[in-house]
């Protein structure tokens, strides 16, 4: 009668079971269209293992999750089995070097890979803290074999045969060849025991990766707002469980490719008959103007202006009396020019914080495209709802040359001195 | 030198004396009546870096069980190997499956518990790089751990069999850190029945021999060595660093 083992082929934790059933003489056969995902979620399964965690083994005496443990029991079938020593010793070493496997080397190898498939959030510190402990163990099990061709013993043993599977999953998906190299006993070791024939039944043809597995699901390029990609990725994790890599990787490329390309809604400002003025050379001339700033830069300001194309704008903070604190209010005029950064393209702005003592006064003069403030921008930024403004009339003298003076940082203004003044451009 | 007739003789054990991995062996010692003794001055960082440590375990990874048939790392492997010494010791099982169960629940507390408890806990501790959305990673996939073995604790006393066996010194060993260091008490509530547990366990006479009191923390481990608050974003910390000056005066 055989025993019946729920897992997907490729996994390398059902390997383990049935690698050593098969040196053990004991009936184990993979249970017939696992499909991982579904067949690890029903009632059923949850009952053999209420975490949905693959592989499980049914015996006639109950279920057994843990790889780790139903390769032992499996070992244990067969009284006094070589593959657990023959003395006390030799057994505390097997155990040794089957914890060895998990906490070094499957768990490096792990937290290598699975970011990369998108289960887990991808973080490059965290990724490079693995692969720091992964190389750190992986010296510490090549000195080992340099002077031992198996890990317990001369011959092969439960440790082997989890330490095999361990390592497969870094060689097939994650260790190239120029990572393995500076490790040959481990790479002598790896390859003598897949090639092994009651191994080598189990695990096919092995090919060592020639590139590290790609990071997928990247939903952001270059610039990672990191909030939005873990919670992805978490929802991902907690469907999947993380130890399956066979089948996920197909789902998770099918899945990035689908959502990558949405796409981007047009800008209403877009569609603007075009204008004379070039937001980016103004901010340009302005950047750039060192000397003579009222002359030059100001001047070409208004050479450049096209009131039908652009509108000017002031704005004033509605609650200044909250604003006793001098670096929470240039706080509050910071956050707002981050939360501006959508308009950038169609924007430019002083703010000034006006004031020797508190309560200070926040006031800015804004230059939008358009002749009207853009309703994206109202929409999206809520700073926008607790400033009062108003539309710049530039046929009036008083109010074109308080636009200079906010553009210069003119200081007093306004019969004031200016605590700061901050730019969006 | 006293030899244990029945034994192999003293065992030393490598280690500081308040490690939960050591506790591991200790307790599982005093189930089997065998003898194991810490070594005397064993200094975290110093004794585990010199050449002999390192022909024991080449990773200088603690602990170490000295033996007269070799040195054993992996406190799990220690414990193991501790329980055979007392042939059909009861704290392994009666029967073959009691056995696959014991190590699945070893394996279990190992993977899933300590693991995440670790990943919570070593980067607040400054060992190594403090990273949020990991540490919130770690914390969501530990309460789906408990989860769990709250519901296999709910209906059984022990994790296997009727009795005591090495998966219940070692998974209470491995949530010892994570309730005096992590776990405030509201966390824990949400899993009764480990809470139930956990303190049964702890409460037991070869476990409190080891253990001494077992406080659960108030709060959770601060964050140490914080040198880079990461969420700032750069202009708000030159203009705080700008205005704490003017404040002052």
């Amino acid at each position: 009668m055989a025993l019946v083992l729920h897992a997907g082929t490729g996994n390398k934790n059902a390997f383990k079971a049935l690698i050593t059933a098969e040196y053990s003489g004991v009936n184990v056969e993979l249970v017939k269209n696992f499909e991982m995902g579904v067949s690890n979620k029903t009632p059923e399964f949850l009952k053999m293992n209420p975490l949905g965690k693959v592989p499980v083994l049914e015996t006639p005496d109950g279920p057994v999750f843990e790889s780790n443990a139903i390769a032992r029991y499996v070992a244990r079938l067969k009284a006094d089995n070589p593959l657990y020593g023959c003395s006390l010793i030799e057994y505390a070493h097997i155990e040794q070097w089957i914890d060895f496997a998990t906490t070094e080397i499957d768990q490096g190898i792990a937290r290598w890979f699975y970011p990369r498939t998108g289960y887990m959030p991808y973080l490059p510190p965290a990724e490079e803290a693995a692969i720091a402990a992964l190389k750190r163990s992986l010296g510490a099990l090549n000195t080992h074999l340099a002077n031992n061709t198996y890990l317990v013993g001369h011959s092969i043993t439960l440790a082997d045969i989890i330490m095999t599977c361990n390592l497969y999953l870094g060689f097939v998906r994650v260790m190239t060849k120029s990572f393995t190299s500076e490790f040959p006993h481990v790479e002598r070791y790896f390859w003598t025991m897949v090639n092994q024939p009651n191994v080598h039944k189990v695990v096919g043809e092995v090919k060592q990766a020639e590139s590290v597995f790609p990071v997928q699901s990247q939903k952001k390029p270059a610039q990672p707002k990191e909030p939005a990609k873990p919670k992805e990725a978490k929802k991902e994790a907690k469907k999947e469980a993380p130890k399956e890599a066979a089948k996920p990787k197909a789902e998770a490329v099918a899945e990035d490719e689908e959502e990558a390309p949405k796409p981007k809604a047009k800008n209403p400002l877009d569609l603007l008959p075009p204008s004379k003025m070039i937001l980016d050379e103004w901010k340009r001339l302005y950047s750039n103007t060192k000397t003579n700033f009222r002359e030059v830069a100001i001047g070409g300001f208004w050479e450049m202006y096209d009131p039908e194309g652009y509108s000017l704008w002031f704005c004033d903070y509605k609650y200044n009396d909250e604003n006793t604190v001098s670096f929470v209010t240039l706080n509050k005029v910071s956050g707002f020019l981050q939360r501006m950064d959508l308009a950038r393209k169609y924007a430019f702005g002083k703010m000034l914080v006006i004031g020797s003592e508190p309560p200070y006064k926040v006031k800015g003069l804004w230059l939008f495209r358009g002749k009207e403030i853009p309703q994206f921008v109202l929409d999206e930024c809520y700073d926008m709802e607790l400033y009062e403004w108003t539309k710049v009339d530039i046929t009036d003298e008083a109010q074109k040359e308080r636009v200079n003076a906010m553009i210069e940082d003119q200081e007093p203004f306004e019969g004031q001195a200016l605590l700061d003044a901050k730019c969006f451009k | 030198m006293v030899y244990n007739p029945v034994l192999y003789g003293l065992k030393v054990l490598h280690s500081g004396s308040t490690n939960k991995n050591t506790f591991k062996v200790l307790i599982a010692s005093e189930y089997c009546g065998v003898n194991v003794e810490l070594v005397k001055n064993f200094k975290m960082g110093v004794s585990n870096k010199t050449p002999e440590f390192l022909k024991m375990n080449p990773l200088g990874k603690v602990p170490v069980l000295e033996t007269p048939d070799g040195p054993i790392f992996e406190s799990n492997a220690i414990s193991r190997y501790v329980a055979r010494l007392n042939a059909d010791n009861p704290i392994y099982g009666t029967s073959l499956i009691e056995y696959a169960h014991i190590e699945q629940w070893i394996d279990f507390a190992t993977t899933e518990i300590d693991l995440n408890i670790s990943r919570w806990f070593y980067p607040r501790a400054g060992y190594s790089p403090y990273i949020p959305q990991a540490e919130e990673a770690a914390i969501s996939l530990l309460k789906r751990a408990l989860g769990a073995l709250n519901s296999h604790l709910a209906t059984n006393t022990y994790l296997v069999g009727h009795g005591i066996t090495l998966a219940d010194i070692i998974m209470t060993c491995n949530l010892y850190l994570g309730f005096i260091r992590l776990m405030t008490k509201s966390f824990t509530s949400e899993f009764p029945h480990v809470e139930r547990y956990f303190w049964s366990m702890v409460n037991q006479p070869n476990f409190s021999k080891v253990m001494g009191k077992v406080e659960q923390t108030p709060y959770v481990q601060p964050l140490q060595s914080q040198r880079n608050p990461q969420s700032k974003p750069k202009q708000l910390k030159k203009d705080a660093k700008k205005y704490i000056v003017k404040e002052s005066s």
